[in-house]
């Protein structure tokens, strides 16, 4: 069940090509902002649960930077193994210059 | 202008012998007004014998076998561009058969290649064909690990583990150089260097392309319904061009294509577009040459008006077209290639599996791999490459648009359609090539001798390396 829109940061605080973690009602959640567009999904990775955060972004995709997995950041779904299961997904919205996710 | 050739082609020495009344390749390439430099005109064709070539190399699983202890073992192969590994802790996993590596960037200016498995079960350290960013590979199992200059970093429970040394415990390599942008892998410590199995006169060619300045703009892979040396020698020379592909041969110079040879390991052809076949002579004029003409990177000239100028030829008017719109749309500076170099196919092979075009308008790199589970089907892949705009903003590397057996080169998005239908029309000939030489009464193939000598080129560099059965 998703919740209520909560601030996750300044958009001032992501700028292009970069990436951001935060605790949001008690979930890990990742903003990335990259290719001109804004996602934010698990911060963690569904195959052994480590922190997504340091992954590398290219072409709307995060490589988990522990064993390689890697996630569509649109849909969350796992691309290749070592992970066979997505991650989530979270709707995002941006008011008064602040990166709000619903979680 | 059609005629056979007769007698007096049958007087030359064997391999001497061109299409009667066509202007050679060079010919046609002087009469361009940007001229070509020195590496395109330059021949280095060279007899190598007229006899079949046995054909038990593309229909028995035995010969991939040997192929793959023998030959994928001992050859230079471009694993992957330095722009998939740009930053330190960046990787790159490349596959051939069952050999799996991880190509990475160690430090700024090292690259290395590790050998795609944990030291202590085995478990594959990062799956295959990925790549991504670390500061370590560490095993999904049991959480082995290592740096990325491969000295162990981890190993749970060490006190169980007294027979192994950590600090010896490294990932094994494999040889790395690097060369116009591309990661060359060898597993064979005994190998010769790059620079001399390609040898001073084809790295003389390669270095002045300068291909590390570009970046992979199109990336797609599809699976070949043959052989990987019938795939590839599928693509090593302009014969076939008249029967398989029409829609082309108005615009080539097909029959009267260069092809040459460099030591061991590279041979090339060079085929001249713009100009009529010889097929055609005296069918079509230059305004049906100039509105046929077909580019592997057309998308810069858009729905243009195709003008041919009062006395104008059809390859001199592409060109300059071609140079202007080309640059305008992509944001880069032509002024020091030729008008060759723009237009023409120039088609090199490195033994064993890659194709280097340097072009503009056909600007591809092919690789074939063998594959592993069927020696009848080829993994195939085009990359096509362009200039890194002026900006200096090197774009990603595309993402490959990965094709099923089923689909067309036409839907792959991102190329070019004409350029997709030329290899649909490769991939049919395919299917029937492979079934054709498993029916056949005879079992060998028949092979010209200068259009057809990058074929016995290349075959006679695999039965070097493959060597004779047992």
């Amino acid at each position: 069940m998703s919740g209520e829109f909560t601030r996750f940061c300044k958009v001032s605080e992501l700028p292009p090509e970069s990436k951001k973690a935060a605790k949001l009602n008690n979930t890990w959640v990742l903003v990335c902002h990259t290719d001109g567009r804004l996602f934010a999904v698990s911060g963690v990775c569904s195959h052994q649960v480590k922190p997504l955060v340091n992954g590398r972004v290219r072409h709307c995709m995060i490589t988990c930077p522990v064993h390689g997995a890697r996630f569509n950041l649109e849909t969350g779904a796992a691309l290749n193994l070592p992970a066979t299961q997505p991650i989530a997904t979270y709707e995002l919205r941006v008011v008064d210059d602040w990166i709000e996710v619903r979680v | 202008m059609n005629k056979p050739i007769g007698t007096e082609a049958q007087n030359l020495a064997r391999g001497a012998a061109r299409y009667p009344g066509a202007p050679s390749t060079q010919e046609i390439i002087a009469s361009d007004r940007v001229k070509a430099p020195g590496w395109v005109c330059s021949e280095s064709y060279e007899f190598l014998g007229d006899e079949d070539i046995s054909t038990d190399r593309y229909t028995e699983a035995a010969y991939a076998e040997r192929e793959f202890e023998r030959l994928w073992t001992r050859t230079w192969q471009f694993a992957c561009r330095e722009e998939h590994i740009p930053e330190v802790g960046d990787y790159h996993v490349y596959d051939i058969g069952r050999h799996s590596f991880i190509v990475t960037r160690v430090a700024a200016n090292e690259v290395r290649a590790y050998y795609n498995a944990c030291l202590h079960r085995g478990t594959k350290l990062r799956a295959s064909g990925t790549e991504g960013n670390t500061t370590e590979f560490k095993c999904s199992f049991h959480g082995w690990s290592w740096n990325l200059d491969g000295s162990q970093k981890e190993l749970l429970c060490p006190w169980d583990f007294p027979h192994v040394d950590i600090a010896t415990n490294k990932l094994p390599q494999v040889r790395v150089e690097l060369l116009g942008g591309f990661v060359f892998i060898n597993m064979d410590p005994d190998a010769p260097t790059l620079a001399d199995y390609i040898g001073p006169a084809a790295m003389a060619h390669i270095r002045e392309w300068k291909l590390e300045d570009r970046y992979i703009y199109c990336h797609v892979a599809k699976r070949l319904p043959a052989n990987w040396k019938l795939s590839i020698a599928a693509f090593m020379e302009a014969y076939h061009v008249l029967d398989t592909h029409p829609q082309v041969s108005v615009t080539n110079a097909d029959a009267n294509s260069q092809y040459d040879v460099y030591g061991e390991h590279v041979n090339r052809f060079i085929s001249p577009l713009g100009v009529l076949s010889p097929h055609h002579y005296g069918k079509y004029t230059e305004q049906d040459i100039m509105d046929q003409f077909t580019l592997g990177d057309s998308s810069a000239l858009g729905d243009a008006t195709r003008t041919l100028p009062e006395g104008g030829t059809a390859r001199q008017a592409m060109a300059d077209m071609f140079r202007g719109m080309f640059e305008k749309a992509t944001n880069t500076d032509l002024g020091g290639v030729s008008d060759a170099e723009l237009l023409d196919c120039f088609s090199y092979t490195l033994f064993p599996n890659i194709f280097l075009f340097p072009g503009i308008s056909l600007p591809m790199v092919y690789r074939f791999r063998p594959d592993p589970r069927d020696h009848r089907w080829t993994l195939y892949e085009v990359l096509f490459l362009r200039p890194v705009p002026l900006d200096g903003k090197r774009p990603y590397p595309a993402e490959p648009v990965r094709l099923t057996d089923e689909q067309s080169f036409t839907e792959a998005e991102g190329m070019d359609p004409g350029f997709g239908a030329i290899l649909d029309q490769d991939t049919d000939n395919l299917i029937l090539q492979q079934e054709g030489i498993e029916a056949s009464a005879k079992r060998g193939l028949t092979l010209g001798n200068y259009q057809e000598i990058r074929i016995r080129h290349f075959e006679r560099a695999v039965d070097r390396y493959v060597g004779t059965k047992g």
